[in-house]
C-alpha cells in the first residue's frame, strides 16, 4: 500500500483516556486496575466467578461529559460516548480540532472545503450495542412490545455508534462501519487506505470501538472464555476488555501539507480467511490464515521478515487462540521475532482489539514503550512493527507500521 | 491500468421470489411481496404487513451441516450467493484461493439469534443460555460462512451501513477490483425480518398498515422486508479469461454523510445531492448519459421530500423516471440497495423500468417522474440506485451497459 500517515490518536482504554495516559500505562507495563469483583458496568454480585479469578478491564472511572460537557449525552449509550470522546481526542491530538472546533485550513487556497466535508470515519465494532438491545428485549419479553422506548431504539442498530460520532464532531465524509470480529479494526485500516486511494477523504479517523456489557461478560463467561467458569483452568482465559481506538490516517502528502506531527506510517496489510477441517466446526484459530495474512501484509509493505523488531499480537489468554497465533509468527518471522502482548493490560477488546494493537504499536515504534514482551527481546531500537489480529472463525489480519 | 469491474451473476431471496429469473420476472410484473406477518405475533402492534419471504427453506440450498452452524440471515445469504456463482456460471471450486474475497453488508445481522439468546438469558439466567448459539450471533458471520462455503480465502468483511448497506458493499467490493487487490468479490446485501426491529419502526410512528405507496400524497410510511441480493462482480481481465458475459459494468459511486440527524434525512438533502453528483463525476459520464433512477423510496414523508429534491437539484429541469422496488418489497433494510442494484441490472438487461406500485395520488411536493404502476420501457444504458441511511449516511452507485462507459480513470481530485 502507499504509506499513509498516522498523525493523532485518541483513545478510552483500561490504561486510560487520551493518548498521554495510554503511553504511560503502557510504558509501566501496568496490569489492569478493574479486577475481581470491582466491575463498574454492571451488577457483579450476581457471578459469584468474578470472585474468584475472573477479570475484567474496564475504562475504569469513564466519564464522557469530561471530554464532551454534559449538554446532548443522555440518549447514547456507553459503546458511543468511548467512540466520540476517542474520536474528539484523536482529531484534537492530529492538531485538526481545538478545544472542540475545527482549526483553520492553512496552505489551502481559497478553493478549499471546509473540513467536515474533507474527515471521515472507519470503524470496527464486533458485537454493537448489546446493552440496548438487551434493554429492549427485556422490555418486550416481560412487559410489551409496545412500550419500547422509541429514543433508546437507534441504538440497536450497528453502525449507530458511527452514525453519532459523525453528528457530534461533523464529520461529513464517508462514514464505514466494519465488522470482522477481532480483525476488524486492522480491516478498518485497509478499507481507510482505499477510501483516502478514492479521494473519499482527506483524513480518516481509523479504529474500532466495544463496550463492557453485562451481556458480553455472560455470552463470553458461558463459552469459559473469561477463565472464570469453574471448568477452565486459572488464567486460561482472556481478560475481557472494552474500549475505544481511533488514529487519524492520512495520505503523507495532505499531512507534509498542513505541517501535522507524523507519529507513525502505515505501510503494509494482509488478510486471510481459512476454513476448520471438520464440517461441524465454527469457532477455530487458525495459524494458517495468520501466517498468509502476515507473509502478504510484509509483502504489501516491502518488508523482509528479519527486519520486523516487533510484533504486536492478539494474544489474549485463550490458551488454542494464542497457540496458533504464536505459531503463525514463528513460522513466519522464526522464533526469535520479539512479541508482545499489551492485551495483557488493555483486555481483550474484540472489535477494538487490531486498533489497540496499532496504537501500542506506535508507542513501541516512538520508544515509548518496552513493556509486555512474552517471546525474545526487544532490539535497542525498533523501526519496524507488526500487528497481528487472529479471529475466532478462521479470519486474520496484519498490518505492518514504521516509525515516522 | 485501472480494471472495470464486471457484474457477472445474481443471486436472489425475496418475497417476491428466488433467483434470477424469478425476482426479473416480479419486477417486470409489479408483484407484490406483502403479507401478513407469519413469523411472529405482531397483532398487539396494530401492525400486520411486511414483505416476509415466505418460500425460503434454507434446507433447499444449503446442507445439514450448513445449516446447523448458521442462523436465518447467513442462510438466506448463502442461499443468494450460490444462486450468484451459478447464474455466473462458475463451478463450485471456481472461486477457491486468495482472489475471492467476501464483502457483504446488513442492518443487524443474525438479529434473531441474539433475541433468542436474550430470551434464554432474561427467563431462565445466564446458566439457562446456550452454549453453542453464542458464536453463531455477530453480523461479522455472513461473510465467513460464504467464504466457506465458497473457498474463498481473502478478504471476508462486513459492512453494516444500515439501509445502505448493499450499495456500501458493492462500492467498496469494486474498488478492492479495481485496485487489483482481488479478482473476484462476492457482495450484497442479506437482512432478516426480527420482532425487535418491527416493534421499533412502530414505536417510531414510520410504519404503514398495509401499502408502502414512495412519492404518493397519502403515503403512510414504510413497511419492512427481508431477503438477500448477493452480485458476482469480477474484474474485466478475470471475466474475459472465462469468457463470461457481463450482465452491467459497475461503474462509480458515491458516499457521504450528513452529520445532521440519525434517523433522519437533511430537509437541504445536501450530502444525499453530493453523493449523487459524486457518483455520477467519478463514472465519467454527463448528467444528461442518466437513463433511471432506482429510488431509495421508503414511503415516508422525510425520505421522499429529500430524493425528490436531490432529483430536482441534480438533474434540473430534465425529469429522470425513477421508481421504488420497495413499493413491492417493503424496505428490506441492510439487503434493500443490494436488491435494488440487481434491479439495476435487471433494467440494463431488459429494459424495464420497475413500477412503483400503489401509485395513486401524486404528492405536489414530489415533482418526480414516477414509474406508476406498471413497467416502463426506455432507454436503459445507465441507471443509478440511490440510498439514504440511518445515520445520515447517502450512497449512490452506478451500473451501465457493458460497452457504453469510458475506461475508468484515477480518482479525480475532489472527494465526495
Amino acid at each position: 500500500m502507499t504509506p499513509r500517515a498516522v498523525t493523532g490518536f485518541g483513545v478510552a482504554s483500561a490504561l486510560g483516556v487520551g493518548r498521554a495516559e495510554f503511553v504511560a500505562g503502557l510504558r509501566a507495563g501496568t496490569l489492569p486496575r478493574t479486577m475481581g469483583t470491582d466491575v463498574q458496568t454492571f451488577d457483579a454480585s450476581r457471578y459469584p466467578q468474578l470472585r474468584e479469578g475472573a477479570r475484567i478491564a474496564e475504562v475504569r472511572g469513564f466519564d464522557a461529559t469530561r471530554y464532551l460537557g454534559d449538554k446532548g449525552l443522555r440518549p447514547l449509550d456507553r459503546l458511543t460516548k468511548l467512540l466520540i470522546v476517542s474520536a474528539r481526542l484523536a482529531l484534537e491530538d492530529a492538531g485538526l480540532k481545538a478545544g472542540g472546533t475545527w482549526a483553520d485550513a492553512t496552505g489551502r487556497g481559497d478553493g478549499a472545503r471546509p473540513w467536515p466535508e474533507r474527515v471521515g470515519l472507519v470503524v470496527s465494532n464486533a458485537y454493537g450495542s448489546l446493552e440496548a438491545i438487551h434493554e429492549l428485549h427485556r422490555v418486550a419479553l416481560l412487559e410489551d412490545a409496545r412500550y419500547i422506548n422509541p429514543s433508546r431504539f437507534p441504538l440497536t442498530v450497528s453502525n449507530s455508534a458511527a452514525g453519532y460520532a459523525s453528528i457530534w464532531e461533523d464529520l461529513r465524509a464517508v462514514n464505514v462501519t466494519v465488522s470482522d470480529g477481532n480483525c476488524g479494526a486492522l480491516d478498518a485500516v485497509a478499507c481507510a487506505d482505499v477510501l483516502l486511494g478514492g479521494e473519499r477523504a482527506e483524513a480518516l479517523l481509523v479504529g474500532g470501538v466495544e463496550a463492557m456489557s453485562e451481556g458480553l461478560f455472560v455470552a463470553l463467561d458461558r463459552l469459559g472464555a473469561t477463565g472464570a467458569s469453574p471448568a477452565a483452568e486459572p488464567r486460561a482465559g482472556a481478560v475481557l476488555g472494552e474500549g475505544a481506538a481511533l488514529a487519524v490516517l492520512e495520505t503523507s502528502a495532505a499531512a507534509h501539507a498542513r505541517g501535522a506531527q507524523v507519529l507513525a506510517e502505515v505501510i503494509g496489510y494482509g488478510t486471510s480467511f481459512a476454513a476448520p477441517a471438520r464440517e461441524a466446526s465454527l469457532v477455530h484459530a487458525s495459524p494458517e490464515a495468520l501466517a498468509r495474512a502476515i507473509e502478504a501484509a510484509l509483502s504489501d509493505a516491502g518488508v523482509a521478515a528479519r527486519d520486523v523488531d516487533v510484533v504486536v499480537s492478539g494474544a489474549s489468554g485463550l490458551r488454542a487462540f494464542d497457540s496458533a497465533e504464536l505459531g503463525a509468527i514463528g513460522r513466519t518471522l522464526g522464533d526469535e521475532a520479539c512479541v508482545v502482548a499489551p492485551k495483557r493490560a488493555l483486555g481483550e477488546t474484540l472489535g477494538a482489539g487490531g486498533a489497540m494493537g496499532m496504537l501500542s504499536a506506535i508507542a513501541y515504534l516512538r520508544d515509548e514503550a518496552r513493556s509486555h514482551v512474552v517471546r525474545g527481546t526487544l532490539r535497542a531500537k525498533v523501526r519496524t512493527a507488526l500487528v497481528t489480529s487472529l479471529g475466532y472463525y478462521g479470519n486474520a489480519s496484519a498490518l505492518v507500521m514504521r516509525a515516522a | 491500468m485501472l480494471q472495470r469491474v464486471y457484474v457477472t451473476g445474481v443471486g436472489v431471496v425475496s418475497s417476491v421470489g428466488l433467483g434470477r429469473a424469478a425476482f426479473f420476472a416480479a419486477l417486470e410484473t409489479g408483484a407484490s411481496g406483502i403479507t401478513p406477518v407469519a413469523s411472529f405475533d405482531a397483532s398487539p402492534l396494530g401492525r400486520l404487513y411486511a414483505g416476509e419471504v415466505r418460500a425460503f427453506e434454507p434446507r433447499d440450498h444449503l446442507t445439514r451441516a450448513e445449516c446447523r452452524r448458521m442462523g436465518r440471515c447467513s442462510a438466506m445469504a448463502l442461499a443468494a450467493a450460490r444462486m450468484a456463482v451459478s447464474d455466473a456460471n462458475l463451478g463450485p471450486s471456481a472461486l477457491a484461493g486468495p482472489r475471492t474475497a467476501v464483502v457483504l453488508g446488513t442492518t443487524m445481522g443474525e438479529a434473531q439469534i441474539l433475541e433468542e439468546l436474550d430470551e434464554e438469558w432474561i427467563v431462565g439466567g445466564a446458566g439457562a443460555v446456550t452454549r453453542a448459539l453464542i458464536p453463531r450471533y455477530g453480523s461479522t458471520l455472513l461473510p465467513i460462512h460464504v467464504a466457506r462455503a465458497l473457498g474463498a480465502e481473502g478478504m471476508v468483511l462486513t459492512l453494516p451501513a444500515a439501509c445502505a448497506a448493499g450499495n456500501y458493499a458493492i462500492g467498496f467490493a469494486a474498488d478492492l477490483i479495481r485496485s487489483g487487490r482481488a479478482d473476484v468479490v462476492v457482495t450484497g446485501a442479506a437482512e432478516l425480518l426480527q420482532e425487535l426491529q418491527f416493534s421499533g419502526f412502530v414505536r417510531l410512528a414510520a410504519m404503514a398498515p398495509e401499502r408502502c405507496q414512495p412519492f404518493d400524497l397519502n403515503r403512510q410510511g414504510l413497511l419492512l422486508g427481508e431477503g438477500a441480493g448477493i452480485l458476482i462482480l469480477e474484474s474485466e481481465a478475470h471475466a474475459a479469461g472465462r469468457e463470461a458475459q457481463p450482465l452491467a459494468e459497475v461503474a462509480g459511486y458515491g458516499l457521504s454523510c450528513d452529520a445532521y440527524h440519525i434517523t433522519r434525512p437533511h430537509p437541504d438533502a445536501t450530502g444525499s445531492i453530493g453523493a449523487m453528483r459524486g457518483a455520477i463525476a467519478r463514472s465519467g459520464i454527463a448528467l444528461s448519459d442518466v437513463d433511471f433512477v432506482n429510488a431509495h423510496g421508503t414511503g415516508t414523508r422525510h425520505n421522499d421530500l429529500a430524493e425528490a429534491k436531490v432529483m430536482s437539484e441534480v438533474f434540473g429541469g430534465r425529469r429522470v423516471p425513477i421508481s421504488s422496488m420497495k413499493s413491492m418489497l417493503g424496505h428490506c433494510m441492510g439487503a434493500a440497495s443490494a436488491l435494488e442494484a440487481i434491479g439495476c441490472v435487471f433494467t440494463i438487461q431488459t429494459g424495464v423500468y420497475p413500477p412503483t406500485i400503489g401509485y395513486e395520488t401524486p404528492d405536489p411536493e414530489c415533482d418526480v417522474d414516477v414509474v406508476a404502476n406498471v413497467c416502463r420501457r426506455g432507454k436503459s444504458d445507465v441507471v443509478l440506485n440511490n440510498s439514504l441511511a440511518f445515520g445520515g449516511y447517502n450512497a449512490v452507485t452506478v451500473f451501465a451497459r457493458p460497452g457504453v462507459l469510458p475506461a475508468p480513470r484515477p480518482a479525480s481530485g475532489k472527494p465526495s
